[in-house]
């Protein structure tokens, strides 16, 4: 105990499944080091939120400011956070599966099945940041907002969607490319 | 092909992603959008992205961050320990007055902690050695800790009954005040479970004449128990100044949930001295494996469930149960059947998403009051979190005791099974238990 918090998860869960050697792994290093950054981004984005909405309640009550922007600013940091953390999740594999036929499949069978899991899971991954990339550009180039007073512009959060999925699908083919450890 | 066939294949194309061991997000997404591709206008495709979006952008969904935020804090801190032995000061002179310290300390750190592996996780860590070194057997101390460790997805705020009260379209602020009694009537009955064997494993120990731990007798004096209440207060300040926030008035749930946050991080901060980055790092590590997990979930969830009911598949499966003309109570009986049965499978997050568009209409129509209806599913589905496959705090358990074993652990939780079930019944004979509490405050 470290100032009575488990110092055993400090570091948090480490990386599991992850490429670690060859091209793949200096690709894995790359992409562990932007899952990091994102990671932080997103921390510190909940953080944020939680004191942007205290600060609602302290506006509102002690220095009668009204609150216009603050549920929307923070729905989009806590939209953007789980986005931007989804590959650094996945490096983990913190995704919950039912893995009820890993434990009655043959090992040989099974590890081909959870790589068919990854590939599916990737394709469906790059299919829906390809998808929020079109979105994203849309918001950008008609410049369009939410519809709230405050009007924020939308190609913030699209724009997050996009490149939260898109690196969780370059996490999930690297993992799918390296196969499952037996 | 007509809307059954249509249902019957998005059934079954969901079963088989679900056990390919693509994760449940992803599995639901895939389904979600091949269906898009084969059923409905292309053009729907381009609106995938918008759709989550805009249904994440609930600011009621957008408080389980907050809430999993708070409730890392104070899991990751020494708040359950210094609950639990704050209870077991007062409780000793009971009989089996350390299980049912352990029990209440389970509820009121699920309470302020509103998670249920969090709470298996604080109070076992230091509960189940504290209870096998006084004689408790260890499938015992075990059940009585995973049970206690379900009441976090019952009482405020509990993170299912958020987004049952989103699906449910029904009172956040109703569905949280009709947890606490019910939570406090498993608490009753896990507490006087607790006593009863304890009693059974003394008599045992007597028996045998051999030197047993359950024998010996405690003392704490006055000064001790006065002693152990300064760093428990805060906490107890926190569940009810938090609760205060909400019913009455000064915050709104998304603000409870951020003012929760901020305020348990400065509590361990002042409290335990925890506020260093290697001390924050691990809390929020925790909060956005969490977090990000669920939300994830609960994103392609809302579009699986927008194609379900773009293709009439949700509205035919109700309008079918209607059809049945089954009485009100059988009804019941099959839908909560239903719900045990996923419950080996799915966690409740991942239920309620999935049903609720099916199961709600029907019983609606059968008269029904929606949030109490809530309140028994989430009963329902704290059984799924104590028994196999799924069971989630059984593997919480096992990790945190390997050496007890997963068949002793399992053989411990399920008298707590069945007194789940037997909470059902009486909530279902009492429904005040329940209710009471939101109609006095909202009417």
């Amino acid at each position: 105990m470290a100032h009575g918090i488990d110092a055993a998860s400090a570091a948090g869960p480490p990386p599991a499944d992850v490429p670690h050697a060859g091209r793949l792994g200096q690709i894995q290093r790359a992409v562990t080091a932007l899952n990091d950054l994102t990671a932080i981004f997103s921390a510190l984005a909940i953080a944020a939120a939680g004191l942007i909405l205290t600060w609602e309640v302290i506006g509102r009550y002690f220095l009668a400011i009204p609150s216009d922007w603050q549920d929307e600013l923070s729905a989009m940091l806590l939209i953007g956070a789980t986005f931007a953390s989804a590959a650094w999740t996945q490096a983990r594999r913190g995704h919950v599966a039912i893995d009820a036929l890993g434990h009655i499949l043959p090992p040989d069978i099974d590890r081909i099945r959870r790589r068919l899991a990854d590939i599916v899971a990737c394709l469906f991954c790059a299919y829906f940041a390809i998808k929020s990339f079109e979105l994203f550009r849309e918001a950008w180039d008609e410049g369009q907002t939410t519809p709230s007073a405050w009007g924020s512009p939308l190609w913030i959060p699209y724009g997050c969607m996009a490149a939260g999925m898109a690196l969780l699908a370059l996490q999930q083919a690297l993992q799918a490319i390296k196969g499952p450890n037996p | 092909m007509n809307t059954l066939q249509i249902g019957l294949l998005y059934g079954g194309a969901t079963i088989a992603a679900l056990f390919s061991g693509i994760p449940i997000a992803f599995a639901l997404g895939s389904v979600a959008v091949l269906f898009m591709m084969l059923f409905m206008p292309a053009a729907s495709l381009d609106t995938i992205t918008q759709n989550v979006y805009e249904e994440l952008a609930s600011i009621t969904l957008l408080t389980i961050p907050l809430f999993i935020l708070k409730g890392a804090a104070i899991g990751k801190s020494r708040a359950g320990k210094d609950l639990y032995d704050a209870l077991h000061t007062w409780l000793h002179r009971i009989p089996g007055g350390l299980g049912v310290a352990v029990v209440l300390a389970c509820g009121l750190f699920a309470a302020m902690a509103g998670s249920s592996p969090a709470t298996c996780s604080a109070i076992g860590s230091s509960g189940i050695p504290e209870m096998r070194k006084r004689g408790y057997s260890p499938g015992f101390a075990a059940g009585l800790v995973a049970a206690g460790g379900t009441l976090g997805i019952l009482l405020p705020p509990s993170i299912v009954l958020i987004l049952y009260a989103v699906r449910a379209e029904q009172s956040l602020g109703r569905l949280f005040l009709a947890g606490i009694g019910p939570g406090i009537l498993l608490v009753l009955l896990f507490s006087a479970y607790a006593m009863l064997h304890w009693r059974t494993e003394y008599r045992r120990a007597a028996a045998l004449g051999a030197a047993n731990e359950i024998l010996r007798q405690e003392r704490f004096t006055m000064a001790e128990k006065f002693a152990a209440l300064p760093r428990v207060l805060p906490f107890l300040i926190l569940l009810t100044g938090v609760m205060f926030a909400l019913y009455s008035g000064l915050a709104t749930p998304s603000e409870t949930a951020g003012l929760g946050a901020v305020m348990a991080l400065i509590l361990i901060a002042v409290v335990y001295g925890a506020w260093t980055l290697a001390d924050l790092k691990p809390i929020f590590a925790g909060t956005l494996g969490e977090s990000g997990m669920l939300l994830m979930i609960i994103g392609m969830s809302l579009l699986y469930s927008y194609v379900m009911s773009y293709l009439h598949i949700s509205q035919g499966a109700a309008a079918w149960i209607v059809s049945l003309h089954l009485s009100k109570w059988l009804l019941l009986t099959a839908i909560l059947l239903l719900v045990v049965v996923l419950g080996f499978f799915l966690p409740p997050v991942s239920i309620i998403l999935m049903t609720a568009p099916i199961i709600l209409p029907p019983l609606r129509d059968a008269g029904f009051d929606l949030v109490w209806f809530g309140i028994i599913m989430v009963v329902v589905m704290e059984m799924g979190l104590i028994h196999p496959p799924v069971g989630l705090n059984i593997f919480v358990l096992n990790r945190i005791a390997p050496d007890i074993g997963l068949g002793a652990i399992i053989w411990g939780t399920l008298p707590f099974v069945a007194l789940m079930a037997v909470a059902v019944v009486i909530l279902s004979l009492v429904p005040a238990i329940a209710m009471w509490l939101p109609n006095l405050v909202y009417g």
